[in-house]
């Protein structure tokens, strides 16, 4: 089973008792409390970290985007990639992801992409997501269309890559008289294509019969597995065989010298679960974003947002795997024989995470963890 | 008078229409929240006209229309509707986006229609003030906003008063993707639609709440200055729903205005 690096980049920079003043920390959060000195700062050393990750052998480094939030100020995920590609020499970049139902150029997308992965020599993993709705406000897109909007984009960007230009496209919300970009991927067709899901079943579906390779966030196992049978279900329409390979998950983890020190350092993540997460339903999913069998799959999904689980419910669940390292390799194995899985995504840093820590628990990941996990 | 209700084909979608009263026509076209059906204005003022009440495409028990991207759209749509429904010459009236949808018919084709009648319509971008966004806030908080006072609202209870049904939560739901379809960008206003209100020179009555927290009033006055043949009468202590806060003095500004017709 492959292991992937990931942080989002954060920015808890502010007094807490600020944010609690406000309906969300997304959206509506005053930018007068986003610090720049530090974020220049922090920019900094999120990079070393992941070029740490690099050097001690994790197989990918997972980068994301979001917008209008201090939980992810990684806001853009190709300019991040192609930084990356020229300061690592080996793992992959799991580019996850691009979201596309805001994306107005394709065409340029497509080309950024591209040159990510000709900068890396060939090593992105280009993700697509569908984007939280605090996006759609962002960017001020119709929310509506999300869904018509990922799957033209994503048909476009496919078309940019295999399909010799110039060529001309007329679509539904995408029109361009003239797409020759002269920016192709290294890696031919084109770089493999992942697609995270939380509660779609379309997209399950939709990745399935596409062998895309598909992989939920922070849901319980039996959701898990429900998701991935949809995605079995469009692999069977499609005539595709799934195998490990196709399937990825998502956790919190984090290890260290001590399983108390481990423990404390994973409480870093409840932050993500909760206050970063709270906000007006209307935000976090507005007006048509999801189809009525997304609305339903995703209370299923959900009984209980993450938000009301203590942190011993977050670590007895394995939202977050925090230990020594043999721990957290069991954790990790236990997660590969529910689910099945060849790749696990680790956001392995979240909101004040000190550098020390967080270097730490890269290197014990590399000495001991990995190597066990290349075995499974 | 009872009205009846009927399903109307127009361009192969099945429009849901409350009909009734005697005289001339009147095409009341809703705003977003739903059509109402025959609440206590449209009674008194079916007392003179026959009131024609269609529900928009994609809303309540009318048909899909997913290929609709803006208001325009829906103008067109009823001008069809006035042809497939025989209305002739129908005086108009709108309310909130059937408010700008029913300036848009006027502009498209003033000849199409008799007298037009404006309530708190959306249409125009503000010169000072905002349209609130409504997909930004809860139905909670809309509820809060959209009246100058429930309790001044003679029919509250009965439109606003009842729990949910599942059925209506999910007509609701239908109702909403259709407007955030017809209304999301640019929010609410059509930013070339005031260089075309020259061309209405219908006699037209444009009524406000002087209270309006969802579309200000300064609307209305922009309205009446790009229209011209056009009053506006601001109704004090009111809110966004000027036909169902003050339902007796709406329907005689109506009735006043209509019966004036040559």
């Amino acid at each position: 089973m492959k292991l992937y690096y990931f942080s989002e980049m954060p920015h808890h920079e502010y007094p807490d008792a600020e944010g609690e003043k406000y309906p969300s920390l997304r959206l509506g959060f005053p930018n007068r409390f986003f610090d720049r000195a530090k974020a220049a700062a922090n920019y900094q050393r999120y990079l070393d970290e992941y070029e740490y990750a690099d050097q001690v052998g994790y197989d990918g480094l997972m980068i994301n985007e979001h917008h209008s939030t201090p939980s992810c100020v990684n806001v853009g995920v190709n300019m991040a990639a192609a930084l990356l590609g020229r300061t690592t020499k080996r793992a992959k970049l799991l580019i996850l992801g691009n979201i596309l139902p805001i994306e107005d150029n394709p065409v340029r997308m497509a080309e950024q992409i591209a040159m990510a992965d000709l900068i890396s020599g060939g090593r992105v993993l280009s993700g697509f997501v569908r984007g939280v709705g605090v996006e759609q406000w962002w960017a001020n897109a119709n929310p509506v269309h999300n869904r018509e909007r990922f799957e033209e984009c994503h048909d476009l960007i496919l078309k940019c890559w295999t399909e010799p230009g110039p060529f001309r496209w007329e679509g539904t919300h995408y029109h361009f008289r003239h797409v020759n970009p002269w920016c192709l991927p290294l890696q031919q067709p084109h770089p493999p294509i992942w697609i995270p899901g939380t509660a779609s079943p379309e997209t399950a579906v939709w990745a399935g019969q596409r062998g895309y390779t598909y992989v939920p966030f922070l849901v319980p196992f039996d959701i898990a597995r429900e998701l991935f049978d949809y995605y079995r279900q469009g692999a069977a329409e499609a005539g595709r065989e799934v195998t490990p390979d196709n399937l990825g998950f998502l956790i919190c983890a984090v290890t260290a010298d001590t399983r108390a020190k481990a423990l404390e350092a994973g409480r870093h993540f409840v932050w993500r679960m909760g206050p970063t997460l709270r906000g007006p339903i209307e935000w976090f999913s507005p007006v048509g974003m999801r189809s009525r069998a997304g609305k339903q799959f995703a209370l299923k999904a959900r009984p209980r947002s993450l938000a009301t689980l203590s942190y011993e419910e977050l670590v007895a669940e394995r939202f977050i795997i925090a230990g020594t390292p043999d721990e957290v390799a069991d954790g990790f194995a236990l997660v590969q024989r529910e689910l099945g899985i060849g790749h696990l995504l680790l956001e392995a840093q979240e909101s004040r995470m000190d550098h020390v820590t967080t270097m730490r628990s890269i290197e014990l990941m590399g000495a001991k963890v990995i190597p066990a996990m290349a075995r499974l | 008078m009872r009205p009846h209700e009927e399903t109307i084909s127009v361009g192969g979608i099945d429009v849901h229409a409350w009909i009734g009263g005697r005289g001339d026509p009147l095409l009341v076209l809703h705003g977003a929240g739903a059509n109402r059906g025959w609440v206590r204005w449209i009674q008194q003022v079916a007392e003179h006209f026959t009131v024609w009440a269609p529900t928009h495409p994609g809303f309540g028990r009318s048909g899909d229309a997913e290929w609709m991207e803006g208001v325009d759209d829906l103008a067109r749509f009823h001008l069809w509707f006035i042809e497939a429904a025989g209305l002739g010459r129908p005086h108009l009236l709108g309310h909130s986006i059937g408010g700008w949808a029913a300036a848009e018919m006027a502009t498209m084709s003033p000849g199409s229609i008799n007298r037009l009648v404006l309530v708190a319509a959306t249409g125009l971008k503000p010169e000072r003030g905002e349209i609130l966004d409504v997909f930004y806030h809860s139905d909670a908080q809309l509820r809060d906003m959209i009246v100058h006072d429930p309790k001044t609202v003679p029919e509250w209870d009965e439109l606003f008063g009842q729990p949910p049904t599942p059925a209506g939560l999910e007509m609701a739901d239908r109702s909403r993707e259709m407007t955030a379809r017809l209304s999301w960008k640019p929010y609410m206003h059509n930013p070339r639609l005031a260089h075309f209100l020259p061309r209405v020179t219908n006699p037209t009555l444009i009524v406000w709440g002087r209270d309006d927290r969802i579309v200000p009033v300064e609307c209305g006055e922009q309205y009446r200055r790009a229209l011209p043949g056009a009053t506006l009468r601001v109704l004090e202590r009111c809110g966004h729903l000027p036909p169902i806060e003050h339902p007796d003095a709406f329907a005689r500004l109506v009735l006043d205005f209509l019966q004036g017709a040559a």
